[in-house]
């Protein structure tokens, strides 16, 4: 691979040399490669149903979206870093699970501890932090393979969720665990502020700071990035952790959204989060690509499920015009960004 | 990459369900004590954990299996999978299965282990789905045709024959489901054809059932009814959409959306209680484990059965491939939610 260039390659203009330099504006020019896509479902959307541009239905389809777009960003990143997490889908019903399991009654399905609702939320946060945490120790200090440690925990979590709720869905939630997926800040639902503000804080900290870069560095070439001063374990340790924390606030965003916990939220979501991931132009091998890209196609995704909605299309086809559709926007990002895919 | 999850997740359970099965069947043979050495072994697969209905079902077959005084070995469990269900199936007849008690939720692919198990003459009671081929002793089921159409004649008849109505689609892959939509449909276009329905598709997914809500009620702020094909999944999150678009209001207030589900579980009663939705039609938990273990019981012991009504308010009727016993369903409002006969009232109590 290209290790040292892609070091030298920072995802984000350094300095104020004006761009025809070549790296920096085509870095730009892949950032914005889905934007013609979006525009273009923009219009069709428009044409097929003018409810499409009302405010009420964006705003309808960016809060759908919110809990995919935090398990991109933890993905992307963790990409980025060049490692994998697929437990992410299992952190999103597990975290939750859990949380509530320990403060509701047995009654409804909880364990019986009866834990005062309000440590809910920072257990669930916890949790996610220590799922994190724990994959950070099989793949770095054990040196597994992250797709097989990852694996494994998808399949762990998601079994823990079942044995410990019974398998059963929880419906019982306090209040204070609805809040988040359910307020409405400044005539705009809570969640999506908060996706908002975390794919801000996390396209500035890997555009501008000195460990957001470093991930970059990491995953072009571990080696490298070692052996030019980065701590990479603790970065990717770090990140992992992050990671589980972003789930688990997905999860806790789901849970208030939809108003329970199913046994199966978040299964086969993981499948979603990489092609989101993909289309927006993060690479699978590490090193490429951006949050901005990230975020893109996650909103292309979005648009795509709302326009097939608004224009009614029959059951039995909507899964093979998704796909298709999936396609054309890939190819439409190829041919505006002139780039190779990865 | 899901399908390597999906074939190793298969695998580590596969593995852990043999060694279960093994210890199991060790205990179950002192645990049951006296007699039980005796009366033929029954063996049943559960289909799934992750319900709340089908671990009501799961609840009430030991509690049957005591009442008929059955030999029943421990229940396994396939995930859902019916490749675990076929190897379930292989285990339970090696260990001495009479009878089997199963839920094929993939009614296609269990055909060539149906005919395997004939030609060892072990009958299979099959319950809640009709296998498409192979042969059955008894089907148990409620008549989920029934449920559509039921669902489309109240909700039809609170709307005053005109008006929107968004329908949840369970999986067209899954017989029920299928059941569901075109007794619902066809019920529309005969009785209500004023009526405009959206029929949403939804895999069983609660999320992508308020996704298309919302986009729905943003399209069309005048849908009056709402038909969801399964309440354990699309309650709560239909509850959540309504809520927030202050459209939970009382049935007397214009605004009121009209709800029907189908299951039956508590939160459903609960919330018709507090006329939040209006109707449900019951799906018999009970009654499933009930007579699918009194079917096997019959079965391992020579009985037989022909087609026609029940002493307990059904009717057997001939599906080709072998009898069908169709459970009443009872549709469930705010006249009769306090019923103690209903398995919903029945359990956590």
């Amino acid at each position: 691979m290209t290790g040292t260039q892609t070091i030298a390659k920072p995802p984000a203009p350094t300095g104020g040399r004006p761009g025809l330099g070549g790296r920096i504006p085509l870095a730009r020019l892949r950032d914005l490669a889905l934007v013609p896509a979006i525009l273009l479902l923009v219009v069709v959307g428009a044409i097929i149903d003018p409810v499409f541009l009302s405010s009420a239905n964006i705003t309808n389809v960016l809060q759908q979206q919110t809990e995919l777009a935090l398990l991109v960003l933890a993905e992307a990143i963790i990409l980025i870093a060049g490692k994998f997490d697929l437990s992410l889908e299992s952190t999103i019903g597990l975290a939750p699970a859990l949380a509530l399991a320990l403060v509701i009654p047995a009654a409804s399905n909880g364990l019986g501890t009866e834990l005062p609702a309000g440590l809910a939320i920072p257990i669930c946060l916890l949790v996610g932090v220590a799922i994190g945490a724990f994959n950070g120790l099989l793949i770095l200090r054990f040196k597994l393979s992250a797709f097989i440690v990852t694996l494994g925990m998808l399949i762990v979590l998601r079994g823990l969720q079942i044995g410990i709720t019974g398998g059963q869905n929880l419906f019982d939630i306090p209040p204070s665990v609805l809040y988040l997926g359910n307020a409405v800040w400044f005539g705009v639902p809570a969640s999506i502020w908060i996706s908002g503000t975390l794919f801000v804080v996390g396209i500035a900290a890997l555009g501008f700071f000195r460990h957001g870069r470093a991930v970059y560095a990491i995953g072009g070439n571990t080696d490298a990035a070692r052996a030019a001063g980065i701590r990479t374990d603790r970065v990717v340790w770090i990140i992992l952790m992050v990671g589980g924390l972003l789930a688990a606030l997905a999860g806790l965003l789901m849970t208030g959204r939809l108003g329970s916990v199913a046994a199966a939220q978040g299964d086969g979501m993981i499948f979603t989060v990489f092609a989101a991931a993909v289309i927006g132009g993060i690479s699978l091998d590490g090193g490429k690509g951006t949050l901005f890209g990230a975020l893109c196609g996650v909103i292309v995704l979005g648009l795509i499920n709302n326009i097939l909605t608004l224009a009614g299309v029959s059951a039995q086809w909507i899964q093979a015009i998704y796909g298709a559709i999936i396609l054309i926007a890939l190819i439409l990002a190829r041919l505006t960004s002139g780039k190779a895919q990865d | 990459m899901r399908h390597t999850a999906k074939s190793l997740a298969g695998i580590a359970m596969a593995a852990t369900l043999a060694v279960g099965t093994v210890a199991c069947g060790d205990s179950s043979s002192t645990e049951p004590g006296a007699g039980a050495g005796q009366s033929p072994q029954i063996g049943i697969d559960l289909p799934r954990a992750d319900s709340d209905f089908w671990n009501s079902y799961a609840k009430y077959v030991p509690q049957f299996a005591d009442e008929y005084d059955i030999n029943l070995m421990s229940p396994t469990n396939s995930q859902n999978d019916v490749a675990k269900l076929v190897a379930n199936v292989q285990a339970m007849v090696s260990q001495g299965a009479k009878a089997i008690v199963m839920a094929p939720q993939d009614t296609g692919a269990i055909a060539s282990t149906l005919t395997t198990l004939e030609s060892k003459k072990i009958p299979v009671v099959s319950v809640d789905t009709r296998p498409d081929k192979g042969k059955v002793f008894m089907v148990v089921r409620a008549d989920n045709r029934a449920y559509g159409q039921k669902a489309c004649e109240f909700l039809g008849e609170k709307l005053g024959g005109k008006g929107k109505v968004i329908e949840f689609q369970g999986s067209l892959s899954s017989i029920n489901g299928r059941d569901r939509s075109e007794a619902f449909a066809e019920c529309m276009k005969t009785k209500f054809p004023g009526i405009t329905i959206f029929e949403e598709p939804t895999e069983w997914e609660g999320p992508k059932a308020a996704a298309a809500l919302q986009t729905r009620l943003a399209q069309h702020p005048d849908i009056k009814g709402i038909y969801m094909q399964a309440g354990g999944v699309f309650l709560a999150p239909t509850l959540q959409v309504l809520k927030a678009k202050n459209l939970l209001v009382p049935p007397t207030d214009p605004k009121h959306i009209f709800v029907v589900s189908n299951d039956g579980i508590p939160q459903e009663f609960e919330a018709i209680r507090k006329g939040e939705i209006d109707a449900t039609v019951s799906q018999p938990a009970d009654l499933y484990a009930k007579w699918a273990l009194y079917y096997a019981k019959a079965a391992a012991e020579g009985k037989t059965f022909q087609p026609g009504p029940t002493d307990h308010n059904s009717t057997i009727i001939d599906v080709g491939n072998g009898l069908e016993d169709q459970i009443a369903a009872p549709l469930v409002t705010k006249e009769n939610v306090d019923d103690q006969a209903l398995w919903g009232n029945q359990i956590g109590k």
